[in-house]
């Protein structure tokens, strides 16, 4: 028995990542490491800095301090076409989709792989169709992103992030403003995908429930900083106190002054 | 990866080896596509083929589309592991006539 | 009172950043241009937008400008005895001034303003980042093409403006005003020099630039924008960008004709 067979190996490492806008510091000493082959979440209330980490993690935005490897490269350090070799595969689906207003739902789907491979066009098709099949959307190719509903919005961009077979995928928020219905179906592709294709998933999320579905592991991050990383249970039993105002949404118990209450309510009334 | 072609009965089979990806669906595809424009039936030996992504996938269907109009034949044999689930994922596997070997085609 | 000063020098600082971006932005816009591949369908649906559908409002525009300088200068010319000069001040005016200049301002009321918004949604949207992280350079597949589509598309409207100008010229000085056809043509034949149409050719592209660089440029920024967001923050960055194209070429039209003329 080797040691590798024992130890995942890393795929994305975030080690001592400190990030902002200007004087405002958003993040701090921020280590998360992705596993080959998991599902991470990545969970945490509005304003814990999750879509700074994300975008750091994707090399969108650089770190003032710190540093994001993503199979060893350095994001901050890392050549043109290094870069490039690895977003080709990587898939990112956003929040709303980001799909490309002037071009049709096909297109926009298409267009990595016109953009970066000669594949033939029957074959592109086939694999844009197959893709749309997998997210329920086959009758909307040939619409126009503006014809589309929120939910509809975010499988296009979903489709159009997995298209390559991407060896990892972002996800941001897949579940905000889906009906709890879509968002279970959601989940489920989510782990058919990891399993059929051996993807390596990172999703955003601040969703309870599909985040316990489909993790492997959860990092919970509040006012900027990590707070824990842990399996789900780890994090169901956790015992600090953001983790836990986190987990059982407990909106934080507030003892009423019942005069004062009444006052604020009724004040300037005649 | 590596393809190579026999014959069983009176069907072509094109016999695929390891990985089937972006960077090598389009060699498959043009042998794939000959070998169909000949008019003859293919058994596509999954056997020994441990990865096939969408592309490849999309040549398959390619390859059956073709097929039936020249009302000949595609079958796939012996589809496990990673490239089952990538056929059952994209409910190609009910589109597909599927066989455990290629030894189970008897005529 | 020193709050005062330290709030102006913060805006002047904020200026010189938002001018060193804009800068910075021209140049990844102009390095897509050469980069492959280009976007020639959207080169084409950008010409087809700035240039072939801007026609309409050209033609208009540039006919009853052309009316109203024959109208006005045979006033003047008429208290000269020189109203036979009909034509080459009419021509004059528009290929050196009117033309450009008008053209650059309908064209920013048109294309400025609707370039402006939709880069900027875009860039609420998160497209460009979709962009990036598909590895397809936003400079060279958006910016590129509306750039080019711009320098050859204004030019071209910038003639037409002049064409149409002086048909309008012609118009009222023959038919109301009753001058001799062939007088109004001689006149801008004897008159107009290859620097006067240098003029209009060099003005024509310098507004181009000033005109697309800057709305798309802030579109592009929009998501720095302090205090909006969402609908309105496009609202906000297309009247800015609007206001300063405007601006900035009728200072760049004092420029160009200080050196030209």
């Amino acid at each position: 028995m080797t040691e590798n067979s024992q130890k995942p190996s890393v795929l994305i490492d975030v080690k001592d990542l400190n990030s902002g806008y200007g004087d405002r510091q958003v993040l701090y000493d921020i280590n998360l490491s992705v596993n080959d082959g998991e599902i991470l979440v990545i969970m945490g209330g509005s304003g814990s800095g999750k879509s700074t980490l994300l975008k750091n993690m994707l090399g969108l935005k650089e770190p003032s301090d710190g540093r994001v490897l993503v199979h060893g490269l350095d994001l901050s350090n890392a050549s043109q076409s290094e870069l490039l070799k690895l977003r080709r595969s990587t898939g990112v689906a956003f929040q709303g989709g980001a799909l490309l207003s002037s071009l049709s739902v096909g297109d926009n789907i298409k267009l990595p792989l016109r953009q970066h491979t000669d594949l033939d066009e029957n074959t592109i098709s086939i694999m844009t169709r197959l893709k749309l099949e997998l997210m329920s959307l086959a009758d909307c190719e040939d619409l126009m992103p503006s014809e589309l509903s929120g939910g509809m919005l975010k499988r296009a961009g979903l489709a159009r992030a997995v298209i390559m077979d991407p060896k990892i995928l972002f996800f941001d928020e897949p579940s905000a403003g889906l009906d709890p219905v879509t968002s279970v179906e959601l989940d489920q592709l989510i782990l058919k995908l990891r399993k059929a294709m051996n993807m390596t998933i990172v999703v955003v999320t601040h969703e309870l429930e599909s985040a316990f579905t489909i993790a492997d592991r959860i990092a919970v991050l509040a006012d900027g900083e990590l707070v824990t990383t842990g399996s789900v249970d780890e994090i169901k039993a956790c015992t600090d106190k953001r983790v836990a105002n986190l987990i059982n949404r407990s909106p934080r118990d507030v003892q009423i002054d019942a005069e004062k209450y009444l006052s604020r309510l009724t004040k300037g009334a005649k | 990866m590596s393809f190579d072609c026999s014959e069983h009965l009176n069907y072509k089979v094109l016999h695929l080896t390891g990985e089937i990806d972006l960077s090598n669906s389009s060699e498959v595809r043009r042998c794939l596509l000959d070998i169909i424009n000949q008019d003859y039936s293919v058994i596509v030996d999954f056997s020994e083929l441990t990865y096939i992504d969408s592309s490849g996938m999309a040549i398959l269907v390619e390859g059956l589309n073709t097929a039936n109009k020249k009302k000949t034949s595609l079958k796939i044999a012996a589809a496990n592991g990673a490239p089952r689930q990538v056929l059952e994922l994209t409910r190609l596997d009910q589109v597909f006539t599927l066989v455990d070997a290629v030894s189970d085609v008897k005529e | 009172m020193f709050a005062q000063i330290e709030k102006l020098g913060a805006s002047v600082i904020q200026k010189f950043e938002e001018v060193g971006r804009l800068s910075v932005f021209l140049y990844h816009t102009v390095l897509g241009l050469f980069s492959r591949p280009f976007g020639f369908q959207e080169l084409l649906k950008q010409i087809a937008f700035i240039g072939a559908r801007s026609m309409p409002i050209i033609l208009l525009s540039g006919l009853f400008t052309g009316m109203v300088l024959a109208l006005q200068f045979y006033d003047v010319l008429a208290r000269f005895g020189s109203v036979d000069l009909m034509g080459s001040a009419v021509s004059l005016s528009l290929i050196q001034e009117l033309g450009p200049v008008m053209t650059a301002l309908m064209v920013i009321a048109r294309v400025g303003s609707s370039t402006c918004a939709e880069i900027a949604i875009m860039r609420n949207e998160q497209q460009f980042d979709a962009l990036t992280c598909m590895a397809i350079n936003p400079y060279r597949y958006v910016m590129a093409p509306r750039l080019l589509a711009a320098l050859i598309s204004i030019p071209l409207l910038t003639a037409i403006f002049n064409l149409i100008g002086i048909f309008g010229g012609y118009v009222v000085g023959v038919f109301i005003k009753g001058l001799s056809g062939t007088a109004y043509m001689q006149t801008i034949i004897d008159t107009i020099i290859w620097s006067d149409l240098r003029m209009s050719i060099v003005k024509s592209f310098l507004f181009a630039v000033i005109i697309i660089w800057i709305a798309m440029g802030k579109g592009f920024f929009v998501h720095l924008e302090k205090g909006v967001s969402g609908a309105e923050s496009v609202g906000r960055v297309t009247t800015k960008a609007v206001v300063a194209s405007a601006i900035t070429m009728l200072f760049a039209d004092y420029i160009a004709s200080s050196f030209l003329i």
